[in-house]
């Protein structure tokens, strides 16, 4: 038996990468810091969203019973983790899973943590992530480490940051794939990984691959950035490249992105990523969250401009090796199955046909198919998830994909063995079909956890699906491809533009009282990468959605002409048509007559929309100056603990980096290319702040400075305890010093300086 | 027990309720502050199957009207701000029967829902304090058996019935035929309801 005392910090130092461990270790010593009051609590939020640590619904400690707000009495009492968010409220978990790909190791130990530090619920999200709900912040040191151990970081899962790179999960195994995109969703994730180029900016940055054009998977047209696969001869050899579309975006005002480059070679799609990061953080709005995304600068400057900025950027960024190591070996991401290719067997009865026609695609690869797991709202158990790793071992060797609409898909399973493996899936609960059907919906987290939501879009979504499954055979065969999605509110996390119908949660105010509904949003397209978005109908109220739908359903079941899709259908019938549906059904009795219309889906509760705050969405804007500031601020308290601890190499060691990194703070700015070379940091600070005497004290002069310099031709170290506890305190000094130089230079600092 | 996080199953043998009936029950409790300790939501899980099913969410512990294995039973869970190490065991299982009692007694539940006594689950939901191995189990057994024999009776028989890869679990159950206390004379045993 392990000994109480024992922690996951000691028991996994072997495991962990060196430097996610030390990342790990910083974020728990910001967690000390802030309990003791020594960091701000709008840099600490930012701090935390930058590792997926979220704010979840009642985080400030207030929560509507129906009746009245009620106060949430948390022994926390007036501990804050950011602005309006009480310290010991529960919060939400983003777990970034690069192209959704996870493995049985990584899988069994999501698994532990759900139970753990969650509720038992793994949770797949619209971007190929993994989400624990209820997750108190005290416990997400050791969830990180545990997560570490198995090579998953949760940096930059939220926060105004580069989020979770996405792909289609079909990667690899697709048929009409140019070709595998996963090796370059690799690169370029960990390429942008805690970049510096990435850390200023107003907004955050989604980025999403796809193999090709038509097929849905890669939904490259909705994100700040898109890499369309595609591939050119010349000369007799094929060379690859990307078809590159930026300025893409859902949310309130959504926005197809635009082709920045039909072809884009392979060899420069890690810099060009690069440079269109530096100007979204030069550029990109800083003050006014509603217009910060990528899709709003590309606007203002007009695509041609906005080009002209990222190529002459391109051509100044300091040259990089991995910009280009990674094609030297592409395989690096390929996966090796299991078994041979087999025929699926014959003689197959009806139930596994019509879960084979939904939920298995043949792959490219002779005898093998990808195997969709549809689950319910994007939700599956620990004891699933150990069981699936253990599935995953028998049958195909060790590859998962999480998908954008909310599943999971098992690649590589030999056709032969297709029904063993369905009928284990459904002794564990998990072999229904409908992948990708009408019953298949996707919703985002909506008022269950997120603070912005206004409808119940899970519980909608959940009563829609209960409701078709029910109808069995009379659900007619042209409905049955349709796609559903839903958010709780126009912030269009779960999608619901690109969907066949589409809602989103908005509240309307009937005799006196609020009444949750949902806007209907009709005929956008799933397919294409997201090719097109829907047109708004008209809101509905929640208890009347699913009736709207039959109806809706019925008309076009009715009316189709030929193969038409619901898109081309609505864009010949028009909204008003549609529309007409929609009013019939607006008119609800009066809250005597029928109160159930006024509660919402899956809470009892007297509806109300008391319980909405303030989103993280945005993050805080802190910029890179003021972060590498808090950064050092904090490396000097650690050399103060290890001082402590009579580690004198330690102590001094820190001190050192202290003042390195206060002094990078400072000089990126004025150099972007700056690196991380303490030589070259400390040249160039002394370039552009100690020459300028910009950094000079008003009554100390140089003396500051010069603590740097001294320290860094001593190399950082100390010989004694004394020495130590004086290399300690010129750090403090220094790291006071560049806060009164930054205060000094202010706006002049944090102002981009322009090209 | 040096593990803070403990959790008890306790399994219903009767229940003509959907899991849905319990998400107005637990809604109503905590606008009438109906447990002495602080609960903030209720999440509905019930569309997985096996799962968590209704979970009333608390800041120290959770409540689960949970179907894991296919069984169904109300689970407590300790998160945090567990007692003394010798409180534990009797801290968790009195929470776990009183608010077994109380929703006996809920008057939208009544006559539809009955826990047993004769049997239950200890579960630790702390892999580093305590493994699922059999050395972790004969590590506590003796403590087990003494806690378990004094409150439901001394035949208590006790097994690991987890797998390595699972939370540390034990069936704690009465032999077939032994008397088994009720829930009201369980909960007056382990010191009545909870008081904070
Ligand atoms: C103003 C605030 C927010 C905005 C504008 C926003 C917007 C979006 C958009 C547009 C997407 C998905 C589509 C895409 O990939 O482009 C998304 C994803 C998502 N959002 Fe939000 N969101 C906000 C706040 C929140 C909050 C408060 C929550 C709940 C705690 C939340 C949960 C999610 C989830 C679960 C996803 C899927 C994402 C992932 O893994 O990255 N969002 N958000
Ligand atoms: S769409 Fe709205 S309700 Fe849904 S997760 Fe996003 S912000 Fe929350």
């Amino acid at each position: 038996m392990s000994s109480p005392s024992q922690t996951w910090k000691d028991q996994l130092s072997t495991q962990m990468p060196e430097a996610l461990a030390r990342e790990i270790d910083v974020f728990e010593t910001q967690i000390t810091l802030r309990k003791q009051g020594k960091i701000e609590e709008k840099l600490f939020a930012e701090t935390r969203l930058r590792r997926g640590v979220y704010g979840q619904r009642y985080d400030n400690g207030q929560r509507h019973d129906g009746e009245k707000s009620q106060e949430l009495n948390f022994p926390c009492g007036a501990l804050t983790k950011g602005p309006i968010t009480v310290w010991d409220a529960p919060g939400m978990m983003r777990i970034k899973i690069p192209y959704g790909k996870l493995s049985a190791r990584q899988l069994e130990v999501l698994a532990e943590l759900a139970e753990e530090y969650s509720d038992q619920i793994l949770h797949v999200t619209t971007r190929q992530d993994i989400q624990l709900h209820f997750v108190h912040i005290e416990d997400t040191p050791d969830l990180m480490r545990r997560l570490a151990a198995v090579g998953i970081t949760t940096r930059e899962a939220c926060g105004n940051s580069v989020r979770n790179v996405t792909a289609c999960p079909y990667a690899g195994v697709c048929n009409t794939q140019s070709f595998d995109v996963t090796p370059y969703a690799n690169a370029l994730t960990y390429f942008l990984l805690g970049h510096d180029d990435c850390q200023d900016f107003g907004r955050k940055f989604k980025i999403a691959f796809s193999g090709c054009e038509g097929e849905s998977c890669g939904l490259a047209n909705f994100h700040d950035l898109g890499a369309v696969a595609t591939t050119r001869t010349e000369n007799g050899t094929t060379l690859r490249g990307f078809r590159l579309f930026v300025g893409g975006g859902l949310g309130s005002v959504p926005q197809n992105a635009q082709l920045f480059d039909a072809f884009l070679p392979e060899s420069e799609l890690l810099p060009t990523a690069q440079a269109i990061c530096r100007v979204f953080a030069r550029l990109g709005e800083k003050q006014n969250r509603a217009k910060a995304r990528l899709k709003f600068l590309v606007k203002k400057l007009g695509l041609e401009e906005f080009k002209r900025l990222v190529l002459e950027e391109r051509d100044k960024l300091r040259p990089d090796e991995r910009w280009t190591a990674f094609l030297s070996d592409l395989h690096v991401t390929d996966e090796a199955p299991l078994r041979p290719g087999s025929p699926v067997p014959s003689g197959a009865d009806a139930s596994f046909s019509a879960w084979q026609r939904t939920n298995v695609r043949p792959q490219a690869q002779e005898g093998y198919g990808a195997v969709t797991i549809t689950l319910p709202l994007g939700d599956f158990t620990s004891d699933q998830a150990r069981a699936l790793a253990d599935l995953m071992r028998k049958y195909t060797g060790d590859s998962l994909r999480c998908t954008a609409d909310q599943n999971l898909v098992m690649r590589w399973v030999p056709n032969g063995d297709l029904p063993a493996l369905r009928a284990d899936l459904q002794a564990i609960g998990l072999g229904t079909g409908g992948a990708g059907t009408i019953t298949d919906i996707c919703s985002c987290p909506g008022t269950d956890t997120c603070k912005l939501g206004i409808s119940s879009s899970r519980s909608l979504s959940s009563e829609l699906s209960r409701q078709l499954k029910e109808m069995g055979d009379e659900l007619p065969e042209a409905a049955r491809g349709l796609h559903i999605k839903a958010s709780g509110c126009f912030n269009s996390c779960g999608q619901h533009h690109v969907a066949d119908l589409g809602f989103l949660g908005v509240s309307r105010n009937v005799g006196g009282r609020r009444v949750p509904h949902f806007q209907l949003v009709v005929g956008g397209q799933w397919e294409n990468n997201g090719g097109s978005y829907g047109m708004a109908i008209g809101a509905i109220p929640s208890k009347r959605v699913p009736d709207a739908v039959k109806r809706i359903v019925g008309k076009f079941v009715n009316e189709r002409q030929g193969e038409e899709t619901f898109h081309t259908y609505i864009n010949r019938v028009g909204k008003k048509e549609i529309r007409a549906i929609v009013d019939e059904l607006q008119v609800i009795p009066p809250f005597e007559v029928d109160p159930s219309f006024y509660s919402d889906w899956g809470d009892p509760r007297v509806y109300t929309i008391g319980d909405m705050g303030v989103g993280e969405c945005a993050g805080e804007i802190v910029p890179f100056v003021e972060m590498g500031l808090a950064g050092a601020e904090r490396e000097v308290f650690e050399a103060q603990e290890l001082l402590e601890k009579n580690d004198v190499a330690g102590a001094a060691k820190r001190a050192y980096g202290a003042m390195l990194q206060a002094a990078r703070a400072l000089t990126k700015d004025r150099n972007q290319n700056l690196g991380d070379d303490p030589a070259e940091i400390v040249a160039e600070f002394k370039t552009h702040f100690f020459d300028t005497k910009l950094f000079f004290d008003q009554f100390a002069g140089p003396k500051f400075a010069n603590f740097l310099f001294k320290t860094h031709d001593e190399g950082g170290k100390a010989e004694s305890k004394e020495a130590a506890h004086q290399l300690v305190d010129e750090a403090q000094l220094f790291v006071d010093a560049a806060h009164q130089c930054y205060a000094r230079l202010g706006s002049s600092l944090s102002t981009p300086v322009q090209a | 027990m040096q593990a803070e996080k403990l959790q008890i199953k306790l399994f219903a043998t009767t229940h003509t309720v959907s899991l849905e009936a319990f998400v107005p029950v637990f809604h109503e409790w905590i606008r009438v502050n109906k447990l002495p300790e602080l609960m903030i939501d209720v999440a509905p899980y019930d569309h997985v199957p096996h799962g968590p099913g209704i979970l009333f969410v608390g800041h120290g512990s959770d409540y689960f009207i949970d179907e894991g294995k296919g069984r169904l039973g109300l689970l407590y869970s300790r998160k945090r701000e567990a007692p003394a190490p010798g409180e534990r065991l009797r801290d968790s299982l009195r929470r776990a029967v009183y608010v077994a009692s109380q929703l006996e007694a809920e008057p939208s539940l009544a006559g539809h829902l009955k826990f047993a006594t004769n049997e239950l689950l200890l579960r630790v939901n702390d892999r580093l304090r305590l493994p699922s191995s059999p050395a972790a189990f004969e590590a506590n057994k003796a403590e087990l058996q003494a806690f378990f024999g004094d409150v439901l009776g001394t035949a208590v028989e006790l097994s690991l019935v987890s797998e390595p890869r699972e939370l540390f679990t034990v069936s704690v159950k009465l032999p077939p035929g032994a008397p088994s206390p009720s829930l009201a004379e369980l909960l007056t045993r382990l010191g009545g309801p909870p008081t904070a």
